[in-house]
């Protein structure tokens, strides 16, 4: 059995906990002695990870690449190397048609952290050349 | 005398982070991914009133009514608390009834009985559901571990005497203040 | 905020407004709790007897809508009764001879009409805040989320500036951010006027240090501010906006006024997605890109009070997905922008090296359960638990505090005959965002599930006809959605709560789009609703559970029916 160190990936409190994992598989989270929870958790920290366990509860996990060929198209499968191709081709066409403003892109203020935040605005300056990254700040 | 659970409702945030606790403890397996509508039954319940939020749970009261009018004697008071002995409820309901506290809950679970001929059959089995201070628990009730403001802490006699003690001083000076 | 979260455990008065810590961040009620069992004196401002009012000194309920004529009546009480630190106030703010200009007509007997809130309590709160040995103004979205947000905030922090309560311990002011890594997200320059480390766009000596980093010529870089995410669905109507890239959001759900969104989504030429799952935005998308999830990957978050914090991988994902930074990286070197990164500490330390303010957080500092806050600007620094302790507030080239307080506005949709209730939207204490991740969790499902509820004063109640727990129509001028009433003697008469979770009681379909002209953060605590009885229950309980499972299994089909394209042509 192992424990990993989190940070609850609920609100802004910043709780650190330790998801136990046996055999790959989360089977409890203990509250860990964090600066701002000092050993508590609240009941999203406690119950609010067998998400990962894609239980369909709500809706389903994204597992693969998928795209649609024209609007209104069921999804399609597709490899990586040809989804990223499919939307760096289309960015690229409208950036060059309409002009680099004519792209939005957003950061996420959720579980994927600071470096993937960094890393989009970086992607908005330095690829597309415009200041369109936001995020959900204001929900 | 019987421990007890007991809510201060000056901590309370009404977040009902103890009744999944109390789920979550009762399940023989403590899967907390196995919850659902159905077998979600807290023996504990944040109640919330225009004032007030607070968790109520059983008393283990020492002249239990419970226990005095279980027709089937399925409640008894041992281990210093009272205990329902889950195989001689029927379900009737009688406990629920007598209970001042609202503490006392049937429900109802399915399961496979053996009828003795070598045929299992699935039957519903009721089960008085109350709290147990998570007795079979090594680190004691669940609820009190997880509530994440201090609100549940569980009440002996030293610590009925301190409440009491404290409260007879306060009255005392109180009054005393008055004819000073 | 200007404080860490011991502050406000060890504040002396908390002065809370608009933010219901017990539903949004129960661990930081927990440090209210905390507070008020060492002394500390409470005074709660909201139009709903929340938790934290419940165990206030004072509780001031106001009408929605009102905040900025209250605050104006604070200022004018702490002028007139003369509680503001006048030595503070001339050493270390600006601004103030116009501050009287703005509240001379906000006296407290004045406006209790339009605050509801008795004058006596308007000054008996200000005497305790002002003579408050420390104090802590905590805010939340009952403060942002409408049309004049921006300026409530200024003069929320007037109230600091002219009473002194900043810049020292248990002292300052807290907005307290909602989501895990908010904060983060406009730390790293998830925004669209500044680079990470708030360092401005429209500066050529920043653009040119970036440029640079990044090994592009800077004239290609853009020097006015992008766009704001709240704008879009209309500049995609006017055809401004042809391409989306959405990542770990879903506008679909969370923004205000759903159709006005989808409208919006639909106009694009490319919407691409890239998501843990299928939401419903992600379901309109025309690329779907998978990433792995928190506990599959390991970081860096911010916390509410400016701290960073490590959080590691717990397991492997199990499926056809990557890294949100390893998918960015692989479309830009597609685009002809070399980018690749091989782990989490590698492009933490490229940041660090752009941004003065988080030099010093390396990731030995941060350990394991450590937490350093910026600024931090050297590698010997322990990071910055309270802000403004030399008391220069370099927001103005003076570095004196800007004492600013503006004219009371209403919210933008008033009631009316067909529309009078206030709808104001809050937050599920059991769920989080749009419901993703908690909606698929076992036990916060088994907790609280759709439609969701909408919380009514049972007097309200009882006028209109509606039971408690019995499902009923809110409507607004946009939309109509099914939910279930709630008897919540806590709420205000007048006005109804909605939790923003839920998929088929989905608030947003009601609310609203005014935005404050600053932040363009939607009005969402305000918009005018009615609410009708359903008479034939069975139909509504069948109706509500009909339309979930419609939405789930739509849901669900669009990501197990997905087929490789060669299988179709084949």
């Amino acid at each position: 059995m192992e424990k990993a160190t989190v940070v609850c990936p609920y609100c802004g409190a910043g709780c650190k906990m330790k998801l136990v994992v046996d055999n790959g598989k989360i089977i409890r989270a203990e509250a860990a002695n964090g600066y701002t929870n000092q050993g508590e958790l609240c009941l999203k920290g406690y119950y609010g990870w067998d998400f990962l366990n894609d239980t369909k509860l709500l809706t389903p996990r994204l597992r693969e690449p998928m795209l649609r060929r024209e609007k209104g198209a069921p999804f399609e499968t597709v490899s990586w190397d040809e989804a990223i191709k499919f939307v760096a081709t289309r960015l690229a066409d409208i950036k060059a048609k309409f002009g680099p403003r004519s792209i939005m892109t957003t950061g996420s203020s959720r579980g994927t952290g600071n470096e993937t935040n960094y890393v989009m605005q970086k992607f908005a300056r330095a690829v597309l050349g415009n200041n369109n990254v936001d995020c959900c700040a204001r929900v | 005398m019987n421990r007890f659970i007991l809510a201060d409702a000056n901590k309370c945030i009404g977040c009902r982070t103890c009744e999944v606790a109390c789920a979550v403890a009762h399940r023989a397996d403590g899967d907390v991914t196995a919850l659902n509508d159905a077998n979600f039954t807290p023996r504990i319940h944040v109640v919330k009133g225009g004032d007030i939020s607070t968790a109520a749970t059983c008393r283990q009261c020492e002249d239990a009514p419970c226990a005095n009018v279980c027709p089937n004697h399925a409640i008894r008071r041992e281990h210093g608390f009272v205990h329902v002995l889950q195989e001689r409820c029927i379900g009737c309901k009688t406990c629920v009834v007598a209970c001042p506290y609202g503490a006392m809950d049937v429900v109802t679970y399915q399961t496979t009985r053996n009828t003795g001929a070598a045929v299992n059959v699935l039957v519903n089995k009721a089960q008085a559901n109350k709290c147990d201070l998570c007795h079979t628990r090594d680190q004691g009730p669940a609820c009190i571990e997880v509530c994440p403001t201090n609100a549940l802490r569980c009440v002996d006699r030293a610590e009925l005497e301190k409440l009491s003690a404290e409260k007879r001083r306060r009255t005392a000076l109180e009054a005393g203040a008055l004819y000073i | 905020m200007s404080v860490s979260l011991d502050d406000i455990e060890n504040s002396k008065c908390l002065f809370v407004f608009g933010y219901n810590g017990a539903d949004s961040h129960p661990i930081v009620a927990r440090r209210i709790v905390k507070a008020r069992q060492k002394g500390a004196k409470i005074v709660v401002c909201d139009p709903r007897k929340i938790e934290t009012a419940r165990i206030a000194d004072q509780f001031l309920q106001l009408h929605n809508g009102s905040n900025m004529a209250l605050i104006n009546a604070f200022i004018y009480t702490l002028i007139e009764e003369k509680l503001y630190n006048q030595e503070f106030v001339a050493k270390y703010t600006e601004g103030f001879d116009g501050l009287w200009d703005v509240v001379k007509d906000y006296k407290p007997e004045a406006v209790e009409d339009a605050t509801g809130v008795p004058a006596n309590q308007v000054r008996e709160a200000m005497r305790t805040y002002a003579t408050a040995e420390s104090a802590v103004i905590m805010w939340g979205m009952g403060v942002t989320q409408y049309g004049q947000g921006t300026e409530t905030v200024k003069a929320l922090a007037a109230l600091a500036l002219l009473t002194g309560h900043l810049g020292r311990e248990g002292a300052g002011v807290a907005p307290v951010r909602g989501q895990n890594n908010v904060q983060g997200a406009c730390d790293m320059g998830v925004l669209p006027d500044l680079f990470p480390g708030y360092q401005s766009v429209t500066d050529p000596a920043i653009r040119e240090k970036f440029a640079k980093a990044w090994n592009i010529d800077p004239d290609t870089m853009d020097p006015e501010p992008g766009v704001r995410l709240s704008l879009v669905p209309h500049l995609a109507l006017e055809g401004k906006i042809k391409g989306y890239y959405i990542m770990g959001e879903d506008p679909m759900q969370t923004e205000a006024d759903t159709s006005s969104v989808r409208k919006g989504l639909e106009a694009l030429d490319l919407l691409v997605v890239q998501d843990i799952f299928m939401t419903k935005t992600a379901e309109m998308a025309d690329v779907i890109l998978p990433a792995t999830s928190w506990g599959e990957h390991s970081g860096v978050y911010t916390c509410c009070d400016r701290g960073f914090q490590r959080f590691e991988k717990a397991v492997e994902p199990k499926y056809n997905v990557k890294r949100d930074w390893d998918i960015i990286s692989l479309i830009a070197t597609e685009m002809g922008y070399p980018m690749h990164y091989d782990n989490d500490q590698q492009i933490w330390d490229e940041l660090r090296e752009l941004c003065p303010i988080y030099y010093g957080v390396t990731y030995e500092k941060m350990g394991d359960l450590g937490h350093v806050q910026w600024p931090c600007p050297t590698l010997d620094h322990p990071g910055t638990p309270i802000l403004y302790t030399d008391l220069k507030f370099t927001a103005a080239p003076s570095g004196k505090g800007q004492l600013l307080a503006n004219q009371w506005r209403k919210p933008a949709e008033l009631t009316s005959p067909d529309y009078p209730l206030v709808l104001s939207t809050v937050r599920e204490v059991g769920h989080y965002s749009c419901r993703s991740m908690t909606g698929n969790c076992a036990a916060l499902k088994a907790l609280a599930d759709e439609p969701g509820f909408v919380q009514v004063h049972p007097d309200d109640a009882h006028k209109l006809g509606i039971q408690d727990q019995a499902l009923v129509w809110v409507e607004s001028r946009r939309g109509k959605v099914i939910t279930r009433a709630n008897y919540n003697e806590r709420v205000n008469r007048g006005a109804v709560y909605m939790t923003y979770q839920w998929w088929i009681g989905a608030c947003n379909e009601l609310t609203q789009e005014n935005m404050d002209p600053v932040t363009n953060t939607p009005e969402t605590k305000y918009c005018a609703v009615n609410i009708s009885t359903i008479d034939d229950q069975r139909w509504a309980e069948n109706h509500a559970a009909q339309i979930y499972s419609e939405l789930k299994a739509r849901l669900r089909n669009a990501v197990e029916e997905a087929k490789p394209a060669t299988a179709s042509i084949a």
